[in-house]
């Protein structure tokens, strides 16, 4: 029966009731959704680094990671190979020989790391051939006389190996994408001419349109004008194995995208063979070897396993890599229940402050219900139920109602692409998907539980502290 | 059988400079089955009696014995359970839960005492029908006319069968024919469930119906009749 009038009295006041359960709900589908948005990015974050720049394991010699000695390299590298191979949990291998040095065009230059792979091997453990620009070549694919460097979009753009340029076939694709004409018809006055840098040109857009017009047409008209020509030249150099100063031209046969700035900018692809013959390393040496496993959440054991084989070698897991990531992959969890836990805390007032007034309103009742037999814990009982109750409401609202805004931002992702400088310049990508755990509802819904209990103490000490003589004779 | 004995209760309140003598001395015995009503001018001390009796307030001095049991010997929660099981409440304003069905009502006081679900609905039947509302079990009180109200908390006050029912001004709202309803409603139950009735009243109407008549004045008993 106290289960029954409470949640009778919740309806008392609907007014009063639909207003703290709309405010609980939108509290939470602010927090599930933000917590939503927090995951999505560190989940992307972390497959694209496990995918595109470190993956799950490496091993280099000792030392090796200290100051990228060329001569500290891995010997006999096929038979290490095939003996992690062996190890189970493991999905593929590949190998790269890595190197410090700068690569340079006509008009800049600039320091990067030179990276030698096996297209072949370098496909079962990264997703960088999929993340080449459609249109800037093949370079997983293409074989030539000339030696040949995938360079990040970002690297392309800071050396000016990436133009910008109007011309008809731009002009048109901008119509076709929503461009007004008025737009189009300021924009072809500067049709033929070639944009050395990103900075130039948009210095020019800056010039010839308004903010609003900028905020608005800018991305897509950079994204249709930008261009580059295919084999565009580039002179790499660095330090051999034995230090001395070499260097080599290689034709640009691909750009990259992996939606990350510093990474883009300081990592240049060539092929292993080349590189090998220009640094004097013998053919089956490396600098690194790198390990993709099948599942994420066996990597302790797993890099537990290959220290005991390779203990000649370091050994590193991506935890140990890249600390940051770990840190946050595992404190993740915590920073979502202290984010709700302040939203659900900032609530509770609201909530509080209703039943306070619920209790005001209602003196004359509990004090008759206190003389006809109700004990306080019955009375404390049915007002932290309707505390509860109006908390639940709202929060399975919220909750549905966020559920629902995930999967339909899931789909197609929140695009930020109006900041995606900055957003890659960290690493992330400007396209958010939204992601949550079913665990975490639980979770949201024990703290909902606690939020209206909690809520409930203050009102009901004072709903018990009321004398039924006087209580009843209240007006 | 003896049901409520009072032996020189008194309720001092010490609140301002000269001290309030409310109850002064009061002495009496009530018997199963009684139907007496307390009169007296207004300040004469009927409320606080009631609300002593009820054990809704503690006397300064005496003892209130129900069925042996003294009452100001009872903890907090032990009195709260012992008022639940042996007296019932009738107010002046029905103090109803407005939440609640008239049948709702009847039966909260029975789920407290955990109650079996048949033998709430039969006893809830059965006082609807005694008030002559077996028809509105399922309306609220804002749906009930004020005379239906107070036969809901008749009913109500009667459920778990107590020693005696308090009743403090119940007419006071009422218009005359609603409050002659519920009075021979009330007289009939005494019969039937041989309940001591206890009423605070300047209606004239109860004092002519009741069996006894205690006057109080300045908080002392000043004269007890029973009638045949």
């Amino acid at each position: 029966m106290i289960w029954k009038t409470a949640w009778k009295n919740v309806w008392r006041n609907r007014v009063r009731s639909i207003v703290v359960i709309s405010s609980v709900a939108v509290g939470i589908l602010a927090g599930v959704f933000t917590v939503a948005m927090m995951a999505g990015m560190i989940n992307q974050r972390v497959d694209a680094a496990l995918n595109e720049e470190i993956s799950h394991i490496q091993i280099t010699a000792e030392d090796f990671r200290t100051n990228f000695d060329p001569s500290l390299i891995i010997k006999d590298a096929d038979k290490i190979i095939s003996e992690i191979q062996q190890v189970a949990g493991v999905q593929g291998v590949c190998s790269r020989i890595i190197l410090s040095g700068m690569a340079n065009t006509a008009t800049k230059s600039t320091g990067v790391q030179i990276v030698g792979i096996d297209t072949e091997n370098e496909k079962k453990v990264f997703d960088l051939y999929n993340k080449i620009i459609p249109g800037t070549g093949d370079y997983f694919e293409t074989e030539s006389k000339f030696n040949l460097a995938l360079v990040g979009q970002d690297l392309a753009k800071d050396l000016n190996i990436i133009r910008y340029s109007i011309d008809t076939t731009v002009l048109r694709e901008l119509k076709e994408g929503g461009v007004p004409e008025e737009v189009l018809t300021r924009l072809s006055v500067i049709s033929g001419e070639r944009f050395k840098s990103e900075k130039i040109f948009f210095k020019k857009l800056k010039s010839m349109f308004s903010k609003r017009e900028e905020a608005k047409y800018g991305q897509i008209i950079k994204e249709k004008a930008w261009s580059y020509r295919k084999g565009s030249r580039l002179i790499l150099t660095f330090l051999d194995k034995d230090n001395n100063q070499v260097g080599a031209v290689y034709r640009v046969a691909g750009l990259y995208d992996i939606k990350n700035s510093m990474f883009e900018k300081r990592t240049v692809f060539v092929k292993n063979d080349g590189l090998k013959q220009l640094a004097g390393i013998s053919e089956d040496s490396f600098h690194n070897l790198i390990v993709k496993i099948d599942n994420i959440d066996n990597t302790n054991e797993i890099t537990a396993n290959l220290k005991r084989k390779l203990a000649d070698y370091e050994v590193l897991s991506w935890k140990d890599i890249q600390p940051d990531l770990a840190m946050m992959t595992e404190m993740v969890h915590v920073y979502y229940g202290v984010f709700m836990i302040v939203i659900l805390a900032a609530l509770a007032f609201g909530i509080v402050n209703t039943m306070l007034m619920v209790v005001l309103e209602r003196t004359k009742e509990i004090g008759m219900l206190t003389a006809i037999g109700m004990n306080k814990k019955k009375v404390f009982s049915m007002i932290m139920l309707e505390s509860v109750f109006m908390s639940m409401i709202g929060g399975v609202i919220g909750m549905i109602i966020s559920e629902c805004v995930i999967l339909l931002t899931s789909r197609g992702g929140i695009n930020f692409s109006q900041y995606a400088e900055g957003f890659e310049a960290m690493g992330y990508s400007a396209h958010i998907y939204p992601q949550i755990e079913p665990l975490f509802f639980l979770e949201v819904v024990v703290l909902i539980i606690i939020t209206g209990i909690l809520s409930s103490i203050y009102p009901a000490r004072k709903a018990l502290k009321l004398d039924p003589a006087d209580a009843i004779r209240t007006e | 059988m003896k049901v409520l004995e009072l032996k020189d209760v008194n309720k001092i309140y010490n609140g301002s400079e000269v001290p309030v003598h409310a109850v002064n001395g009061v002495s009496l015995d009530f018997q199963e089955a009684e139907f007496a009503a307390i009169v007296g001018p207004s300040g004469s001390g009927k409320t606080t009696l009631l609300n002593l009796i009820g054990g809704l307030d503690k006397p300064s001095s005496g003892e209130i014995l129900i069925d042996g049991t003294n009452l100001s010997k009872l903890k907090s929660s032990a009195l709260i359970d012992f008022r639940m099981r042996n007296i019932g409440f009738v107010f002046q304003a029905y103090n109803l839960i407005p939440v609640l069905t008239a049948k709702e009502n009847v039966e909260f006081i029975m789920s407290l005492q955990k109650w079996s679900r048949e033998e709430r609905d039969a006893r809830t039947f059965e006082l609807l029908k005694a008030v002559g509302l077996s028809d509105r079990m399922n309306s609220r009180p804002s749906k009930l006319s004020g005379g239906q109200q107070q036969r809901v908390a008749v009913a109500r006050a009667l459920a778990s069968r107590p020693k005696f029912v308090l009743a403090d001004e119940p007419t006071a709202n009422l218009d005359s024919k609603s409050a002659r309803t519920l009075l021979e409603i009330m007289e009939k139950l005494n019969h039937e469930e041989k309940i001591t009735f206890i009423f605070s009243t300047h209606d004239a109407r109860v004092v002519k119906m009741a069996r006894r008549v205690i006057t109080l004045e300045d908080g002392a008993v000043v004269s007890d009749d029973i009638r045949e």
